[in-house]
Order: structure tokens, then sequence, then C-alpha cells
């Protein structure tokens, strides 16, 4: 694997962590369900994924910037396995709608694992390592920009949505109205 | 609040990992990172109250 095509594929995880958090963004404001304090730390968790993927499309694929991801993908995983546990006593409805007959927590557990195996696979091809050393920095193209910015936007946005749901306290643990936004 | 403050400093993270030093973007990283651990171990003691 090139280094060019590696980085394509970094772009392409980043567009599957725009999609999970624009997913979850879509439930908030349509189902009007807001996410509980363990679903928030599974989003940062998602966001924090990012972080790797933007580093190897910014200065060039590197293990340590695939460790960073993997270390945020194990993080992810304990935080919804938790969740998941919390609920999987026999008769237990769940938090929030299920989606494709799972809940978010589940999905997101699903999703940690896949990045997990994911990471591990990009790992096996050395070549694309190797021409790092050469050229420190490479300009990214604008697909690779693109899925960059909207991370980070959608990032930004759960900044101003977690502000608007927790207010400046402690956020509650099943949130059904947003804090600053009470009459 | 936690939560915003954890928010903005990942998005802090990758604007610096975009634009600023690599070693201050791995830096800020392992910080955001034991925070996340931190909050998720401060919540992992509190009992869960649903409303079902």
């Amino acid at each position: 694997m090139t280094r060019s095509s590696a980085t394509t594929l970094n772009a392409l995880g980043l567009y599957a962590v725009a999609m999970v958090l624009a997913t979850a963004f879509g439930a908030q404001l349509l189902l009007h369900e807001l996410p509980c304090p363990l679903c928030l730390l599974q989003r940062v968790a998602f966001t924090v994924l990012a972080v790797g993927p933007i580093m190897n499309i910014r200065w060039g694929p590197r293990p340590s910037h695939y460790a960073l991801s993997l270390l945020a993908a194990v993080a992810g995983a304990v935080f919804s396995s938790r969740q998941v546990l919390l609920h999987i006593m026999p008769g237990d409805a769940g938090y929030g709608t299920a989606l494709l007959g799972y809940h978010y927590y589940t999905l997101a557990l699903t999703a940690f694992t896949a990045a997990i195996v994911l990471l591990a696979a990009m790992l096996l091809f050395d070549r694309q390592f190797e021409e790092y050393r050469a050229a420190q920095a490479v300009a990214p193209g604008t697909f690779a920009t693109t899925a960059v910015w909207l991370v980070i936007a959608l990032t930004a946005l759960n900044v101003v949505s977690t502000l608007l749901e927790c207010g400046f306290g402690a956020c509650a643990d099943n949130p059904l109205v947003y804090e600053l936004l009470k009459r | 609040m936690e939560f915003t403050v954890l928010f903005l400093a990942v998005a802090i993270v990758m604007v610096v990992a975009w634009w600023g030093r690599r070693s201050l973007a791995l830096g800020l990283f392992a910080v955001v990172l034991l925070a996340c651990v931190a909050t998720y171990l401060h919540h992992a003691t509190d009992t869960l109250k649903l409303s079902f």
C-alpha cells in the first residue's frame, strides 16, 4: 500500500467518523433524545479516534498516528461496553431508541471493535511508512481536506450542543431538556 | 460541563494536529485521552438513575 492510498483510506475513515457523529446528531434532533453522560463520552471517543487519521493526512502515515487511534478505539470500546452491561439484564428496555434493532451503545461497541480491527489491518502494510522520512509534510487533496474540516466542524457542533444540554453544571443522568434553553 | 470541555479540547487537538506542531498535538492528545479516562472512572462510580 502506497502513502497516497493510505492517505485516501484515512480520509475515508474520517468520513466514517463524520457519519457516526452526524447520525447521532440526527437522532438527537429528529427523535428529541438527548444523549446521556456515557453516550456523550462515547461521542467524545469517536472524535478522539479521528485525531490519528488527521495526523496521517497532515504528516504522512506513521505507526504512532495509528497508535493514537487504537488507544482511542480501545477507550471507546470500554465506555460502550459499560453501557451495554448496564442494560444487559433480561427485560431491560435499554436507553433510547433502537436503530436497526440495536441501541446506540451496542452499535458504538461494534464500531469501536471494527475500528480496532481495521487499524491493526492498516498497520500490516509497511510500504506506506517508507516514504515519511523523505518528505515531512505533504499537501493533502480536496477529498482529504474536506474530511478533516467536516470532522472538526461536527466536533465544534458537539461543543455547542453539549453546552446547551448540560449548561454550566454536571450533565443529568437522564437528560430530558436542554438546560440552557429552559424557560 | 465536563463533556463540553472535552469536546472543546478535542477540537483544539484536531486544529493543532492540522495546523500546529506535531509534538504539541501528540502531547495534547495524551492529556485529552487521560481526561476522558478520568471522566469515565468518575462516572463509573455513579448509579444511573433512569426514568424507565
